[in-house]
């Protein structure tokens, strides 16, 4: 098996070669499955290269390279199709004096370390703005766009049956940041829901629901156990925490929302 | 370890007569029975096969017939199957399966390439397969020894571009596309000669400038619309008699910013006809114009005939992402429904053409806005059972937030963050002639995320947000069958004959299961 694994390596690597050789269409793309020693030089690269950009360039690129009083270097396209410096390195080196720009003496290894720190900021725009807190966190006073007392009219009518700005709710703005604060208060998610499970013989078993789909419904019982019935063969009457807010997250307007994270937004 | 070497001997003592394990081209013009020879089983995309062994009076008895364990990651590809052998892939890998015990005939791997999920499956093309990588290549490998006969690089990894998408094989052409959400990723489509890879059209989603229209639904005062956009994510369908492809494209960047791309931005989030000999646009439909929730239109147009109050059309149909159904005269991408099949708070109204308009209300805010509609369905397949005149679609229903994180012109990447609350999966069946939710199964979520396949045994196949494996009785909803198959199910089923005996084929995790009627 394992000899065949190698045989079959050597003639697919011939085929790689083979074709490269031909002059026919680029080999196999970035080589080398996913290496935890070359992502680590990377990264070591891109450390130095904030290092540099922080000296060289931020003052006029901005601190994450989204530009300032230069050009912002995330929505470049030269940037972006730039592999180890080709495109950027006489960019440095020359500077572009008609905009202003004067020349920095970088080496080829500090140009480098440069494009790396500039390809992490470009995963970090291309991924993490969608995800992550960087750069582009959002701050409270964007989102309180509505009133305080409209906000707390809403609460006081829709909301005080469950929640209170005094007991469960208080210093609730501290404790998560703006969006989330939103998002949670909109629905709250992750909650289980809990069930009581009724046997054929009257018994009756309580907890929180793991599973419950059309065939199965299963437990974390009081009792600490596991438990599972097919379905069919049990009453459940299940209870889902979140069954209010699923049932207001359906009636809010966009003025709604802006009220309620303003009124919250003081509970601090 | 054994049978490896006899295998050799027999793939070079029998290379003669491999030509019989050739795909016929004809199989892709007829509904799947004893071959499932492309991604969506053949050109039509409806995923439905004539087959009836298995029927809704027999599927709960069906059991395990045979499993093979790909010892790979999560897949999320749809096999064919051709003249007995299956042909399973992943990541960088295929998988050659006797169609009728689950051996394994060969393995290819690509040594050092990075591994990487998302594939969707392979074409096929009398002796070869065709697959795009992780790395955005196309290969081309000998389907009886499982050999790299040459590949070509479709797009730049460097940019985030992949592959992954199920090459379609129209008579000599092998169509494909790539896959990518980042900024400077334009989409296209690349029509290649089978023999050797040689370039025969490009289709480019972004437009030119002599295509007027198209080039004046995107602003000239900044360089958005040379950058990117349209990816081609998912395979298309083809009409034969028309001779038009049909494919969808995906979003636009930046994604949530709509101030930098004033405009409805073509061809993003379009329906596209065009001429498989030339990649000439024909006509385009497009589901989201000026698209600023991540609508991709990638979803299957599927095909299919008959009449429309009272006309014989030709008619395409696809539910699309941002939660409307459409269906089209595919002659001339006319909509005859546009309707939402989930609540869908975005949509203003429609033009005359039946495409959406979007209400501007509803675009990300900075102090963030609800939308609904959004991710209504995904890129796994839905079906079109032409028996029932239903089209079954595992749908959501889903409370977006939307926040511009980046306004103004010069936004770049995502721009915005969006978070979905509280969504509620359900398996819907939409009348074709009205455009209305005629049944829907969303006892205990069923829905999720895989696709379906229908059959003429009055079957649905799919799988449940639990992971469970289900076969519905077509016209009910009623469930007959299932099975937890112990991982998710990355994208739908598949059925063949073989040996007068119907399989229905599930990958799960990274396990293909075989389910058949028990053996006399």
């Amino acid at each position: 098996m394992k000899k065949f694994a190698v045989v079959a390596g050597l003639v697919l690597a011939a085929v790689f070669l083979l074709n490269a050789q031909e002059g026919g269409p680029a080999p196999g793309g970035r080589p080398g499955a996913p290496n935890p020693a070359a992502e680590a030089a990377r990264a070591a690269a891109a450390d130095r290269g904030h290092t540099l950009f922080k000296t060289n360039c931020s003052a006029c690129h901005g601190e994450d390279a989204t530009g300032g009083r230069g050009a912002d270097l995330i929505r470049s396209s030269l940037v972006r199709h730039d592999k180890n410096g080709e495109l950027i390195g006489p960019v440095i080196t020359n500077g572009r004096v008609e905009k202003g720009m004067p020349s920095f003496q970088l080496t080829d290894a500090q140009i480098a370390d440069v494009v790396a720190f500039l390809q992490s900021q470009l995963t970090l725009f291309d991924l993490h703005t969608r995800f992550g807190p960087y750069p582009n966190d959002i701050p409270a006073e964007r989102l309180a766009t509505g009133t305080v007392e409209a906000g707390k009219a809403y609460f006081d009518s829709h909301c005080s049956s469950c929640h209170s700005p005094t007991g469960d709710l208080a210093g609730i703005a501290k404790k998560y940041n703006p969006p989330d604060l939103e998002v949670r208060f909109l629905y709250p998610s992750g909650s289980p829901s809990t069930a009581i499970v009724t046997l054929p013989s009257g018994q009756k078993f309580e907890g929180t629901v793991l599973l419950n789909d059309d065939f199965y419904i299963a437990i974390q019982g009081k009792d600490g156990w596991y438990h599972s019935w097919p379905r069919s063969a049990v009453k459940a009457e299940i209870t889902d925490p979140l069954a209010a807010h699923a049932e207001l997250l359906q009636k809010y307007t966009d003025a709604d929302m802006h009220n309620i994270f303003t009124y919250l937004e003081t509970l601090k | 370890m054994k049978r490896f070497p006899t295998l050799v001997l027999f793939a070079c003592s029998f290379a003669a007569h491999l030509h019989a394990q050739e795909l016929d081209p004809t199989k892709l013009l007829k509904p799947p029975t004893d071959t499932w020879p492309t991604f969506n089983g053949d050109y039509t995309g409806r995923r439905y096969s004539t087959l009836t062994q298995i029927n809704r009076e027999n599927v709960g008895s069906i059991t395990l017939a045979w499993a093979f364990q790909t010892h790979s990651r999560s897949l999320e590809s749809m096999p064919l199957e051709v003249n007995g052998i299956m042909y399973i892939s992943g990541g960088n890998e295929i998988w050659a399966v006797d169609a009728r015990n689950g051996r394994q005939i060969w393995h290819f791997a690509r040594p050092g390439a990075p591994l990487g999920g998302g594939n969707k499956g392979v074409a096929m093309w009398k002796d070869r397969l065709y697959m795009t990588t992780p790395d955005a290549q196309l290969l081309c490998i000998d389907a009886h020894a499982g050999k790299l006969l040459w590949q070509i690089q479709l797009d730049d990894p460097a940019l985030k571009a992949f592959g992954g998408v199920a090459p379609l094989v129209i008579r000599d052409h092998v169509v494909v596309g790539t896959s990518g959400d980042t900024a400077d990723l334009p989409g296209f489509l690349l029509s290649v000669d089978p023999m050797d890879g040689k370039v025969q059209w490009r289709w480019d989603a972004m437009p030119k400038k002599e295509d007027t229209v198209a080039w004046n639904s995107w602003p000239h005062d900044t360089d958005v619309v040379t950058r990117g956009g349209g990816m081609t994510w998912i395979t298309g369908t083809y009409d034969p008699n028309l001779n038009l492809l049909y494919w969808g494209t995906g979003n636009l960047h930046p994604v949530e910013n709509s101030e930098a791309r004033v405009g409805a931005n073509l061809y993003t989030c379009t329906i596209v006809a065009l001429n498989p000999d030339t990649g000439k646009l024909v006509w385009y439909f497009q589901s989201s114009p000026h698209d600023t929730h991540d609508w991709d239109t990638v979803m299957t147009p599927i095909l299919f005939d008959g009449t429309f109050k009272g006309k014989p059309r030709k008619m395409l149909a696809q539910a699309n992402k941002n939660g409307l159904f459409f269906v089209l005269d595919r002659t001339n991408g006319k909509a005859l429904i546009s309707e939402a099949f989930v609540p869908a708070n975005w949509v203003k109204g429609y033009d005359d053409r039946g495409q959406p308009i979007p209400d501007p209300d509803k675009e990300p805010k900075p102090n963030g806005v609800l939308v609904t509609g959004g991710v209504g369905t995904n890129w796994q397949a839905p079906s079109y059972d032409p028996d029932t005149g239903l089209f079954y679609v595992n749908s959501r229903e889903t409370m977006g937030v939307f926040y511009l994180t980046m306004p103004g012109k010069s936004a770049e990447g995502w721009a915005g963050r969006d978070f979905f609350l509280g969504s509620k999966s359900m398996l819907k069946a939409i009348d074709v002639q009205t455009g209305k939710v005629r049944w829907t199964a969303d006892t205990q979520g069923r829905g999720g995320q895989s696709g379906i396949l229908t059959t003429a045994g009055h079957l649905v196949f799919t799988a449940d947000m639990s992971q469970n494996l289900v076969a519905l009785d077509a016209v009910t909803g009623k469930v007959l069958w299932h099975m937890y198959p112990g991982g998710a199910v990355g994208t739908g089923p598949m059925t063949y004959e073989l040996d007068g005996r119907q399989y229905v084929v599930y990958l799960a995790d990274s396990v293909a299961y075989t389910f058949a009627l028990p053996s006399r």
